[in-house]
């Protein structure tokens, strides 16, 4: 198979398997809905067909919580595996993902602030709110200390990330262990992602972001690509590198901060869908990042699935579950990439 | 304008039978409790699973076999059971309950439970709330007069200086422990020390606060690291075995119950004039 069919068909694949998972996902549940009922009431809502075969309680069901819920988990999976597309050309590093740029723990500062303030229990969207905020004022103060001396390198602009996060994670304990325990669980669940009680307001937040985030890195592709191949050889083509980098870096964190808002953490999207799809589209941005983006989106909304439908006494933690199979993986990928070297 | 107001309010006319939810769905243990004593079996259509558990539940062994047994607060299940009423817990955060509304679902939240007269008033509330006032004013009754009892045999009694301790939380100013502990005729030392919530404390002012005795869960495992603790062991309360362990029901209860509790804690602060554990039946 030539480059070219390979690609075309890991396109045809996703576009395939992302309305399969989609209609999988609104179809089980606590409640199970038949497949074909759902898509008949979908058709109902369009004017199209008879009316809807469901009743009225999985009416209510399917639409003002399971299809929210779904195409959130689909957002969240996309946009974090672009994100993570696009940081690892910027760094040239396979490594990099949103966990870089120090959004996760801002955000996780703004909402057990939020928590522990009982917003989140009297005010709605307070929490993602609050953890969008933290998110952006993270960015904020690495943006601001980076440039401080002047134009950053990318290791000063990493290592104000992990400062800044170090910063944000201390605080958020100190939250933490002040914060009472019947609230503790509300805390702990969003620190480790997940999409309960998430609706429609929280789908046009996650999609305010996401999709012009997504649409502007994919329209950066080829920068990228350019910058993919050292800095010096960028500028050499007249690439205004420092530009590309910060309007990158600023794209990746407007998408990621959000996200994280609406989900919590939900680690190795960013690394596993990238990682995953390098090998079968190639390095070039144009093919890795849509292409990633509807496999993050399949795998979180898969995730999600099993997060829903596994934990009988508890919902498990979104984030667990993509830890649960992203870790495996890339340290599997990892190992067959050391073999090789 | 006020006297207008007022008019209005008085005239509002109380809830009727046909308009009680008639399919109550509940998601905090304190409301499975409660609902148990309020309601009859067959309209309290969900509990939280904690309602079966001897070691957390008052009502464990009552509650009516028809009521499904929710081990989480699953939108889905609970929309999928159709009740009228679904009563949350002051800590159910906002946006789960913009969406238990915009599933077309009425919630009562229950809160302010964290002082007695707090417990009381959400009682009354939530009497008013299922249609049941009745059944709420007789559980008042009853907790007020376990309450005015203990207050009568604990009149002029010295008030031990008592620290919940939670391995490292205590309780403060301003929740249902400190609450308790004042109920049971005692002091609470969270609030003595300017404490305010449920709130981490430093080995060494729990040291230096010097209580009476320690208030802790019992069979969490809390008794045994305070006895091993390397500085708290040596406070006179726990070398002189003032250890109090409370069972967890009690200890969390935030219903009705709670006057049980008060009762219990005192049984063991005052053994002197509270010998019973229990407050008498001849109560109401």
């Amino acid at each position: 198979m030539s480059e070219r069919d390979r690609r075309l068909f890991v396109f045809a694949a996703l576009a395939v398997a992302l309305p399969l998972v989609l209609l999988g996902a609104l179809s089980l549940g606590s409640v199970p809905l038949p497949a074909t009922s759902v898509v008949r009431s979908g058709l109902a809502r369009l004017g199209v067909g008879s009316p809807s075969p469901l009743p009225e309680m999985g009416e209510v069901i399917l639409w003002s919580v399971r299809l929210p819920r779904v195409l959130i988990a689909a957002l969240v999976g996309g946009g974090l595996a672009v994100v993570g597309a696009a940081l690892q050309s910027l760094f040239r590093n396979p490594l990099a993902d949103a966990g870089l740029l120090g959004v996760g723990p801002g955000a996780a500062l703004g909402a057990v602030l939020a928590v522990n303030l009982g917003w989140a229990q009297q005010r709605f969207l307070a929490m993602p709110f609050a953890a969008c905020a933290g998110a952006l004022l993270a960015l904020l103060l690495i943006y601001a200390i980076a440039h401080a001396g002047g134009r950053p390198t990318l290791s000063g602009l990493l290592l104000t990330g992990l400062a800044v996060s170090a910063l944000a994670g201390a605080g958020t304990s100190v939250l933490l262990v002040a914060v009472e325990e019947f609230r503790v669980r509300t805390v702990l669940f969003w620190l480790a992602g997940g999409l309960e009680g998430r609706g429609y307001e929280h789908l046009a937040l996650a999609a305010a972001f996401v999709i012009p985030g997504s649409l502007a890195l994919l329209l950066l592709a080829r920068p990228l690509d350019v910058l993919s191949l050292g800095e010096e050889e960028a500028a050499a083509l007249s690439l205004p590198v420092h530009g590309v980098r910060i309007l990158v870096f600023g794209l990746c964190a407007l998408v990621a901060g959000p996200v994280t808002a609406v989900a919590g953490s939900v680690p190795f999207v960013g690394l596993v869908a990238p990682h995953a799809l390098r090998p079968l589209v190639g390095p070039l941005g144009r093919h890795l990042l849509p292409a990633s983006f509807l496999a993050g989106a399949v795998l979180v909304v898969v995730a999600d699935l099993a997060a829903r439908s596994f934990g009988q006494y508890v919902e498990l933690p979104l984030g667990s579950v993509t830890a649960f199979v992203g870790a495996p993986y890339f340290l599997l990928a990892l190992r067959g990439q050391e073999g090789r070297g | 304008m006020g006297a207008l107001l007022l008019a209005l309010l008085l005239a509002a006319p109380a809830m009727t039978a046909a308009e009680a939810p008639l399919r109550v769905a509940s998601l905090n243990l304190t409301a499975d409790e409660l609902l148990v004593e309020m309601l009859p079996a067959d309209r309290l259509v969900a509990v939280t699973r904690w309602a079966d558990d001897a070691d957390m539940s008052n009502v464990a062994g009552r509650v009516p076999a028809t009521a499904v047994r929710l081990p989480r607060a699953d939108l889905e299940r609970i929309i999928a059971l159709r009740p009228d009423l679904v009563v949350v817990s002051e800590y159910t955060d906002a946006d789960f309950l913009r969406l238990v509304e915009k599933s077309g679902l009425r919630y009562h939240r229950m809160s302010d439970l964290d002082t007695l007269p707090g417990i009381r008033a959400a009682i009354v509330d939530l009497g008013r709330a299922v249609g049941t006032p009745d059944a709420a004013a007789r559980l008042m009754a009853r907790f007020d007069a376990v309450l005015a009892e203990l207050a009568r045999r604990l009149e002029g009694d010295p008030r031990p200086r008592v620290l919940y301790w939670g391995d490292p939380h205590t309780a403060g100013a301003g929740t249902a422990i400190g609450s308790l502990v004042e109920a049971a005729g005692a002091t609470n030392v969270g609030r003595e020390l300017g404490l305010r919530g449920i709130v981490p404390i430093a080995g060494e002012k729990a040291f230096a606060a010097d209580p009476d005795a320690f208030l802790v869960a019992q069979g969490s495992g809390t008794s045994v690291a305070l006895r091993q603790h390397p500085l708290l062991s040596r406070t006179r309360a726990v070398r002189e075995g003032h250890v109090v362990e409370m069972p967890n029901r009690l200890l969390v209860a935030l219903s009705d119950r709670a006057a049980d509790a008060a009762w219990w804690l005192a049984s063991r602060l005052h053994p002197a004039r509270v010998s019973e554990a229990a407050p008498p039946p001849n109560l109401p």
